[in-house]
């Protein structure tokens, strides 16, 4: 089952790791107005990177919210296209670094 | 502003062997790195990064990536070291001065470690170029300041008088300590991962070594930002600006610009023209 995840600001030292690594953008650091890290429940797909990012562990799960199937289909369609666009730029690095390699090998 | 303040604000900054930043290389050395990492655009830490990744025996494209990373260690010591001595003027606590210095000796812990690292594979400090050097001279501070503040004219507006990204604690904590430290903790992790990966034990402990510093020194801007921010919301916009704009010029982690971070430019823009009077920020 899906659980979504909260931030606790205390801990929080808004490196905003969480932030970027976030597929669905589904957490708010500029738009909240004040220097906090927040997640938009609605746009969260329980996917754990945000939590195996932090370098503090002030992320957890929080039970209580109860998740919209659709929303939830809504922000996966969403870290799908995040995970393409990622990939891309993955492969494009990986693309260059064989080019570099093989340039450096037969000069 | 105090004797030694003045003093060290006049100095440019120095290292032997001298910065040699790679914006400033010319043709022939552009040629010489090309020769070694394939294209001289390849000197780039990610793309490094990569590039170790898939030929992990060639020893170049590690010294290649420690340098980079050593470069910027170097520049940490000479920045916050700076602040040490600048900040005793400003109305700041003592314990953030305290704070800077506690920075500068781990940035001289950092390059001792990136210095080691590169030693390991046989290179040394200044063969490859510098990818930050240190602070601007002074002529060219003056200039950095006022980009500062005109692309910060928005959010000045608001927190009362302009003052200059070099001469401001909220906004210098906020891009150089949360928002720069913060995007270095990515940095060291996948540098000390990708040791792992290729059976270097010392690139992975020396920057897992470097990571746990660097959370420290994020949190200790953030703690400091929220405390000359409390009570103070035009302050608290200011130091998300700072913010924002570190991730607008770098480009953090690859991705798109975000759609929050879009929003917050196009809100910061009404913010200006409305405060100078609307249209006036238009640039014809």
């Amino acid at each position: 089952m899906t659980t979504v995840v909260r931030i606790d600001l205390g801990p929080c030292i808004n490196c905003s790791l969480c932030r970027l690594a976030c597929p669905t953008e589904c957490i708010h650091y500029f738009s909240t107005g004040q220097r906090t890290h927040v997640v938009d429940p609605s746009g969260c797909i329980g996917c754990d990177i945000c939590v195996r990012v932090c370098p503090v562990d002030c992320i957890d799960e929080d039970p209580d919210y109860l998740i919209d199937p659709e929303q939830l289909e809504q922000a996966k369609g969403k870290a799908r296209v995040f995970a393409k666009r990622r990939h891309d730029v993955k492969v494009a690095r990986r693309e260059r670094a064989v080019v570099a390699a093989g340039a450096v090998a037969h000069a | 502003m105090s004797k030694l303040a003045e003093h060290i604000r006049e100095l440019p900054s120095c290292r032997n062997p001298a910065y040699r930043p790679a914006v400033t290389i010319d043709d022939e050395e552009r040629a010489e790195l090309a020769k070694k990492l394939g294209d001289a655009d390849n000197y780039d830490l990610i793309q490094l990064r990569e590039m170790v990744r898939t030929d992990p025996d060639n020893i170049e494209f590690r010294k290649a990536m420690v340098s980079g990373i050593a470069s910027a260690e170097y520049a940490g010591i000479d920045s916050f070291s700076r602040k040490v001595c600048e900040w005793q003027d400003w109305d700041v606590p003592w314990t953030l001065v305290m704070a800077m210095a506690r920075q500068t000796w781990d940035e001289v812990r950092h390059a001792q470690l990136a210095t080691g690292v590169l030693e390991s594979y046989g290179g040394k400090i200044g063969e490859y170029p510098d990818t930050l050097a240190g602070s601007p001279p002074p002529a060219l501070r003056e200039g950095v300041e006022q980009a500062a503040q005109a692309v910060g004219t928005g959010a000045q507006q608001s927190a009362g008088p302009p003052t200059g990204l070099l001469n401001d604690p909220v906004t210098s904590l906020s891009m150089v300590n949360v928002s720069l430290e913060g995007s270095a903790l990515t940095l060291f992790k996948e540098t000390s991962k990708l040791g792992a990966k290729i059976g270097d034990e010392l690139l992975e402990r020396c920057f897992d070594y470097n990571w746990a510093d660097e959370v420290t020194h994020t949190a200790i801007g953030d703690y400091f930002v929220k405390l000359l921010c409390e009570d103070n919301p035009a302050a608290e916009r200011k130091a998300l600006l700072a913010h924002a704009m570190f991730e607008y010029g770098r480009g953090r982690l690859d991705q798109d610009q975000s759609e929050e971070l879009k929003e917050f430019f196009a809100e910061e823009q009404q913010r200006a023209q409305a405060a100078l009077g609307g249209g006036a920020a238009h640039n014809h």
